[in-house]
């Protein structure tokens, strides 16, 4: 018989006061609810256990942390729990002028950042109403659609990994590598390039650029080719992923998903033909569809855009305009008062901003729509009742950033 | 700061190397003496007489562990080359380069990372069931590692030529996974836990076909000895099993995988997701015993099946019908060959052998290593092809012929297999827990069943009417 000792903190959590000196053993009584979600959460059945799957986990795609509730290895229910890469990018952005934006908004997709520092720069030329040299929107698209095939690369390697599967994700890196050496030449730097201007690109394309891309143009098709085949003819890969996470149409219009897991469920909603924007509507390429909606169809679907990106880079070296790449805009840029949304397609879907401005240097209120947060929505509904293995070819199939999902 | 660094006086007496030598100087006179007065009393030669007497009425247990000991010591070296090998190969297949710092072309990266793992601190982390804890790496490392007692090298190199060796090889790699599961059940770590269950479900799921794969090759070797199955594998290539028990070395080979943890069936510490599996909370040679037994493994599973079903030491090529059909009339024991038979030819051994090999191992140095110039080639070459002699002779003389040549053909076979092993791993992603238990119990299982069944029947027919 053990006679009851005062009260002392426990190891694990200092807040909490145990009888015994505390030991790791010790079950530390549960907070107090605060919704009703919480409570049917946190109310661990028999046989069921309470896992914390990251922050810091190999498969979580960033910080994102999931609370899984398992039974086994069958998961009952999960808990995303965001916010550890909060900076709040949106009050930022209002506390520096417009130029400044463009370089903190580039963090938010930090694979691909060539689309999320355009959020400021279209969303101004647009109050401004600018015309911005036709050059320079070539040059844009031609950098989007090299940051879309890098995204995108990196995404197939990211979602075999994550099956287990070790060779693919060298194939993306490499071409990643490859595309990022090239957009580093162009813009001098690999991830955060801080290329666009309000009003044209930072700098005309140069002969390094010109000679990297043309010797990776030579031989992208057929890597591409190489990667896919390593998985698309594997049993095993097909079998983890046919069927696995199925997005119906409805659901995907309900949770506001879009890019490639909406169109993987058959609606062919992209931002590039549905609402065009710079040079897109000269340019001849495909939106493709998959009607299955499962993780399966995202991968396909991923491959499917590699290849249409790779047909508008070659339209656009061909139909590139000579010309400045800036537009004469004062050094002092004050945008006139008004507001503004702007929206373009990122790899992740519609990356989109409500920009308002009281005619300053600063924008008044600066809103980004993140595709990732509300695509990541979605495992909730699709991980409820798989096993422990299929969050990850979930997860992974979604593509979440956790730049953007955080702001 | 002013004061110069003034020597500091040494103080009186030994110096540090002195008090070593002094303390060694003492055990020796000690020693000298002793031996002096047993010898001098007569203890001595009773003592030794004692020793070989017992040796002999007891060469079993000393044969066996001799063995052990042996088996032991090779492991790590097999675990460092194929750690190698897999580091090598799987670059190539990424497009990578791989380890090519430490050693020529890389080749001490395993040797090196196993230092690294050595001299890591071994951390013990607060909650854990700390005898279990301790003991569940020993477990793992020690049943996979006794396995190899059994496996029949070459002609007369087995540890132990045990009559029911199979059994005693999947009794003991059977342990491997109570070590699991107590690593996975005492490191206090859901992830850990997780993975020591997933182990135990691979178990029930992939000991059985894996058995029931190799009932058909003891159906027709007629016994559970390694040595002999392999003797019974002898003459052409189609005398191998695997010839005629084709499906019960594909499911064979498939339960192994399983059994070894490796790719596609990794699900045991699939970094994916359960991080590091049963290892997660192990660090230092703790961890580096599972790594260890993790390679060892895949070792003893390939071997296991060229015993088994690829001949084991036996190349596969019948050599006497050929010597009759060359006019080479007796049967040559190619331990014994008479040089002098070759007449004025056995001028040519010393003068024209020597340099076309030191000329073949230069020209293959310096196609591979295309930086280095000719004469340095040869000198590199020249040096190897020495070695090489030296240790093959030294072989020779020590084992005869058939043991160099065994040990040779069994191991080609084995890491061809590893290999094998390594290429599947860099190119299958895993398989899910539910998937592979259905595999198991749907398919391999009833085909292993089929396999049994339709090797009894023929075995009857054969006997009944052919013979």
């Amino acid at each position: 018989m053990t006679t009851p000792r005062e009260q002392v903190r426990s190891l694990d959590d200092p807040e909490v006061m145990v009888q015994t000196p505390g030991t790791i053993y010790d079950t530390i009584p549960p907070l107090t609810p605060r919704t009703e979600r919480e409570a049917e959460f946190y109310d661990v059945g028999d046989g069921e256990m309470l896992v914390n799957l990251g922050p810091q986990h190999p498969s979580t795609h960033g910080v994102l942390r999931v609370v899984l509730k398992i039974d086994g290895e069958k998961i009952v229910d999960l808990d995303p729990v965001m916010g550890y890469l909060h900076r709040g990018v949106e009050k930022i952005c209002e506390h520096g002028d417009w130029h400044h934006a463009i370089s903190n908004t580039d963090p938010l997709e930090y694979a691909a950042s060539m689309f999320s520092e355009s959020l400021p720069v279209l969303s101004a030329e647009r109050l401004l109403e600018l015309e911005v040299p036709r050059r320079a929107e070539y040059i844009r698209v031609l950098a989007w659609e090299l940051n879309r095939i890098s995204s995108h690369a990196l995404f197939i390697g990211w979602l075999a990994l994550d099956l287990g599967g070790i060779t693919p994700i060298l194939y993306g890196f490499g071409e990643r590598d490859e595309i990022v050496e090239m957009l580093a030449s162009l813009t001098g730097q690999k991830l955060l390039f801080n290329y666009m201007r309000i009003g044209g690109v930072n700098g005309d394309l140069n002969h390094d650029f010109l000679s990297r891309l043309g010797d990776w143009m030579s031989r992208a098709g057929a890597r591409i080719n190489d990667q896919a085949t390593l998985m698309n003819e594997n049993e095993i890969f097909v079998n983890r992923t046919k069927g696995l996470g199925v997005v119906s149409r409805e659901m995907a219009l309900q949770y506001g998903m879009s890019g490639p897991p909406l169109r993987a469920t058959g609606v062919p909603y992209d931002v590039r033909r549905a609402h065009p924007y710079s040079v897109y509507p000269e340019l001849e390429f495909d939106i493709p569809v998959r009607s299955d909606g499962d993780s399966y169809a995202r991968y396909l679907l991923h491959v499917d855009e590699i290849k249409q990106s790779l047909r508008i880079i070659d339209q656009v070296l061909h139909q590139m305009p000579d010309g400045p790449v800036m537009a004469k805009l004062p050094r002092l840029l004050r945008v006139p008062p008004g507001r503004a949304f702007a929206a373009l397609e990122s790899p992740r879907g519609q990356y989109a901003v409500y920009a308002v401005s009281d005619g300053s240097d600063q924008p008044f209120r600066f809103r980004i729509h993140d595709p990732s947060f509300f695509n990541l929505q979605a495992v909730v509904p699709l991980t409820r009742g798989h096993l422990l293995a299929d969050i990850m070819a979930i997860m992974a199939s979604l593509d979440p950033i956790m730049g953007g999902i955080d702001k | 700061m002013s004061a110069a660094t003034t020597p500091t006086p040494t103080p009186a007496g030994v110096s540090p190397l002195g008090k070593v030598v002094l303390a060694l100087l003492a055990v020796v006179l000690a020693g000298a003496l002793a031996f002096f007065l047993l010898w001098v009393t007569g203890v001595g030669p009773l003592a030794v007489d004692w020793i070989i007497e017992t040796g002999d009425a007891n060469i079993e247990i000393l044969r066996f562990i001799a063995a052990a000991t042996g088996v032991l010591l090779f492991t790590v070296p097999a675990a460092f080359v194929i750690i190698y090998m897999e580091l090598k190969l799987i670059a190539q297949m990424n497009l990578r380069v791989g380890p090519d710092r430490t050693g020529p072309w890389g080749s001490l990266a395993s040797l090196m990372a196993g230092l690294k793992v050595l001299s890591k601190e071994d951390f013990t982390p607060r909650g854990v069931d700390v005898p279990v804890y301790t003991l569940a790496p020993a477990v793992v490392f020690l049943a996979s590692v006794m396995t190899l007692l059994v496996i029949p090298f070459a002609p007369g190199m087995a540890g132990y030529y045990m009559e029911l060796g199979l059994l005693y090889f999947f009794a003991a790699s059977g342990i491997g996974v109570v070590g699991l599961m107590m690593a996975g059940w005492s490191s206090f770590n859901k992830y850990s836990l997780l993975g020591g269950i997933r182990a135990a479900a691979a178990v029930i799921s992939y000991e059985l076909p894996l058995i029931l794969g190799t009932f058909g090759v003891v159906l027709l070797a007629g016994t559970l000895n390694l040595g002999q199955i392999v003797e019974n594998q002898a003459g052409w290539m189609w005398n191998w099993y695997a010839f005629q028990q084709p499906l019960a070395l594909i499911i064979f080979f498939i339960a192994a995988t399983a059994e070894a943890g490796r790719t596609p069936f990794d699900y045991t510490e699939a970094d994916s997701e359960l991080v590091a599996g049963f290892a997660t909370e192990y660090s230092g040679m703790r961890f580096g015993f599972f790594f260890f037994a993790e390679y060892v493994n895949v070792f003893i599973l390939s071997a296991l099946t060229v015993t088994l079903f690829l001949g084991g030491y036996h190349t596969g090529v019948d050599i006497d019908p050929i010597l009759g059909f060359l006019g080479v009339t007796t049967p040559v024991e190619l331990g014994n060959i008479d040089p002098g038979s070759l007449g004025p030819w056995l001028l040519a051994i010393p003068f024209l052998v020597p340099p076309i090999l030191v000329l073949a191992v230069s020209g293959l140095i310096w196609m591979v290593k295309s930086e280095w110039g000719i004469i340095k080639s040869l000198v590199v070459g020249f040096v190897l092809t020495n070695l090489l002699v030296g240790a093959a002779v030294s072989f020779w003389a020590i084992f005869s012929f058939e043991a160099l040549l065994g040990l040779l053909v069994f191991f080609g076979k084995s890491f061809g297999l590893v290999a094998l092993f390594v290429l599947m791993r860099a190119t299958y992603p895993r398989v899910r827990i539910d998937q592979m238990a259905n595999f198991a119990w749907k398919w391999l299982m009833p085909a292993a069943l089929l396999n049994i069944f339709v090797t009894a029947g023929a075995i009857i027919i054969v006997r009944e009417y052919f013979s």
